[in-house]
């Protein structure tokens, strides 16, 4: 039973890297519209970034902030220059997608190319685990949870309670509307990709901390759990991202300790399965949805 | 050189079943298949297994129902394993009322997973080592030498993708065709218009995906290995871009494309003279059709051979209309 706790735990702990990323994944497309995958590798530069300013000394926190902010300036760089330019041109949602792909491959190898296909092993202190009630936590474990349930709670009173916030909610149920109500709609998506880009570099950082190593590739392994989870918590809901990312934490390091410690990731098959028979609302839109409106 | 050559036209061919198979999903019937490379997979997978005899535990590879089948027959089964997870995938996902950029990321989560799996099974088709030593057929029966056998694969896959070529081009222009691109357009209209939309989409799914089986098993006949390195879920970007460059929509045009993009500018990178680490030049391949992609999807977004318009012309239009009332 001990041991079930424990996954728990971990669960908990991988729910804050999944949640990060599910939460501005789920921000910035269901303002946007655009499908971006390009999260994998903006994941992988956070945790790059978070890497090299540790290994020169930066304390790893600090580290964390700046890998979340510099992933925040190449997602809104790329998204105000190359995703606006085929925007303006009418690419369809799917061949925006496949754009965002496209800049992905470019900024994942070219990592690739800087760090010579490495992998490279984080080494910080680590501490004696400590007890929580039946969760047991090292106290950077901690600390990484703590830092993503208070994301999770300010961006909530955020959109929420401030009026940058609501226009940021009015902007992604009807642009046009909201635009039309004097909301300077252009910003507001500039806050969103900024904040969106930010959430993911942290979540590629804390992922990095979580599993000790980081390469160029290390954000596609955290990508599809992401989009599961943004996908489960219905897309464009903060809360909804938060609560299946944390469901699938602990599914997945709960389904490990069960004895079948290689399908912890597979576990998300079953969760896409739930999502398509026992959701589909979240998933709905027409069958024909190339005229949802994409506002870059 | 003579290698370089003939290794190339297989892969050519390769290419070019896998975008017209994609070609008939997408550029026809508007199914975006993001995860297209399982089911390339999954045909190289069943063929390989049918093929190599059965598993021995004390073997170096384990895998499930191994078995050593004639010829045709495994080539048969990778056809049939395509064809089969469409059907699964396509009931499952395509019947529903999801949004279709929904239903693309759910394939394409599927492919990464898939792969995830079959990397922790090891079981199942030897995990990340993947199978090696898989036969090539007619080796043993036509004794050619090493080239020679090369230089018959070309003709071989010429052959296959000459008769897939005519098969789907003669199937786009009959009134399933027509059908399908209606459904494509717009499918509450088509749906108005008699077509069984939900039933369409899934047959024209299966043939795609038994299309692109048929390529795996044609792929790992002529490798003789497969693992999962070789199906990463990018691969299904490249044969994307081929068939956007090549012109959806235009089965010529999603050979031209299999042309351009995998084959040459995906291997020009190799061309260059050996510089800096091993390895470099396999990441500046990526990097290079990621940049072929964007600049050409900018300067001609409906690609090379954009697709025909279908007008029926107005004396057969007439023809039957003239038979109907008469």
């Amino acid at each position: 039973m001990n041991l079930y706790w424990e996954a728990v735990g971990f669960g908990v702990i991988a729910a804050a890297s999944i949640g990060l990323g599910a939460m501005g994944f789920t921000l910035q497309f269901g303002l946007t519209n655009v499908l971006n995958i390009g999260y994998g590798a903006i994941m992988s530069l956070g945790g790059i970034v978070a890497y090299v300013s540790h290994s020169a000394g930066i304390s790893i926190w600090f580290g964390l902030l700046l890998g979340g902010l510099s992933a925040s300036a190449v997602t809104l760089i790329v998204a105000k220059t190359i995703l606006a330019v085929y925007a303006r041109r009418g690419a369809a949602l799917f061949e925006m997608a496949m754009i965002t792909f496209g800049v992905a491959l470019i900024v994942e190898y070219a990592i690739a190319a800087i760090t010579r296909n490495n992998t490279y092993p984080l080494t910080i202190a680590i501490e004696h685990a400590m007890s929580l009630g039946p969760l047991r936590f090292t106290k950077v474990q901690l600390i990484l949870v703590i830092v993503a349930f208070g994301v999770f709670v300010l961006l909530d009173l955020f959109l929420h309670l401030t009026r940058l916030g609501v226009a940021l909610r009015a902007t992604a149920v009807d642009p046009d509307l909201a635009r039309a109500s004097g909301i300077a709609t252009n910003q507001i998506v500039t806050a969103a990709w900024l904040l969106s880009g930010f959430l993911c570099g942290l979540a590629g950082g804390v992922f990095m901390v979580n599993i000790l190593t980081i390469s160029a590739f290390t954000g596609d392994s955290l990508l599809s759990l992401v989009i599961v989870a943004a996908l489960m918590g219905t897309a464009g809901s903060v809360r909804g991202a938060a609560l299946a990312a944390l469901a699938i934490g602990i599914a997945t390091q709960v389904v490990s300790v069960a004895g079948a410690s290689s399908y912890d990731t597979a576990v998300a098959y079953g969760f896409l399965a739930l999502v398509l028979l026992a959701r589909p609302r979240t998933l709905q839109g027409g069958l024909v949805t190339d005229r949802v409106q994409i506002t870059v | 050189m003579q290698d370089f050559v003939s290794i190339s036209l297989v892969y050519l061919g390769i290419y070019a079943l896998s975008t017209l198979s994609l070609n008939l999903q997408y550029g026809y019937a508007g199914i975006i298949n993001f995860g297209w490379i399982a089911f390339q997979a999954v045909g190289a997978y069943i063929a390989a297994v049918t093929s190599l005899g059965p598993a021995s535990p004390s073997g170096f590879q384990h895998y499930i129902l191994g078995a050593r089948l004639a010829f045709p027959l495994p080539l048969v089964l990778g056809t049939l394993a395509g064809a089969a997870l469409a059907l699964v995938l396509g009931g499952l996902i395509l019947t529903r009322r999801i949004r279709r950029d929904f239903q693309a990321i759910i394939m394409l989560i599927v492919a990464i997973i898939a792969a995830q799996v079959v990397i922790a099974t090891v079981g199942l088709f030897n995990g990340a080592n993947g199978l090696s030593g898989v036969p090539k057929p007619f080796n043993g029966v036509f004794h050619l030498s090493y080239h020679g056998y090369q230089w018959f694969y070309v003709g071989w896959m010429a052959v296959l993708c000459i008769v897939v070529y005519a098969g789907q081009e003669w199937l786009c222009r009959t009134s399933w065709g027509r059908a399908l691109r209606a459904m494509r357009e717009d499918d509450v209209l088509a749906g108005y218009a008699g077509i069984n939309i939900q039933a369409l989409r899934v047959v024209v799914f299966v043939l795609g995906g038994a299309i692109a089986g048929f390529s795996g098993a044609l792929l790992v006949e002529f490798l003789g290995t497969w693992s999962p390195d070789a199906w990463s879920f990018v691969e299904t970007f490249v044969v994307f871009v081929a068939v956007y460059v090549g012109g959806r929509g235009n089965n010529f045009g999603a050979i031209i494309g299999a042309f351009l993009v995998p084959v040459v500018i995906g291997t020009m990178p190799s061309f260059l003279p050996q510089f800096g680490y091993p390895g470099l030049t396999a990441n500046l391949e990526w990097i290079v059709i990621a940049l072929a992609w964007l600049i050409i999807f900018y300067l001609r977004p409906v690609g090379i051979l954009p697709e025909r318009r279908h007008i029926a012309t107005r004396s057969r239009v007439s023809a039957r209309v003239n038979a109907t009332t008469t």
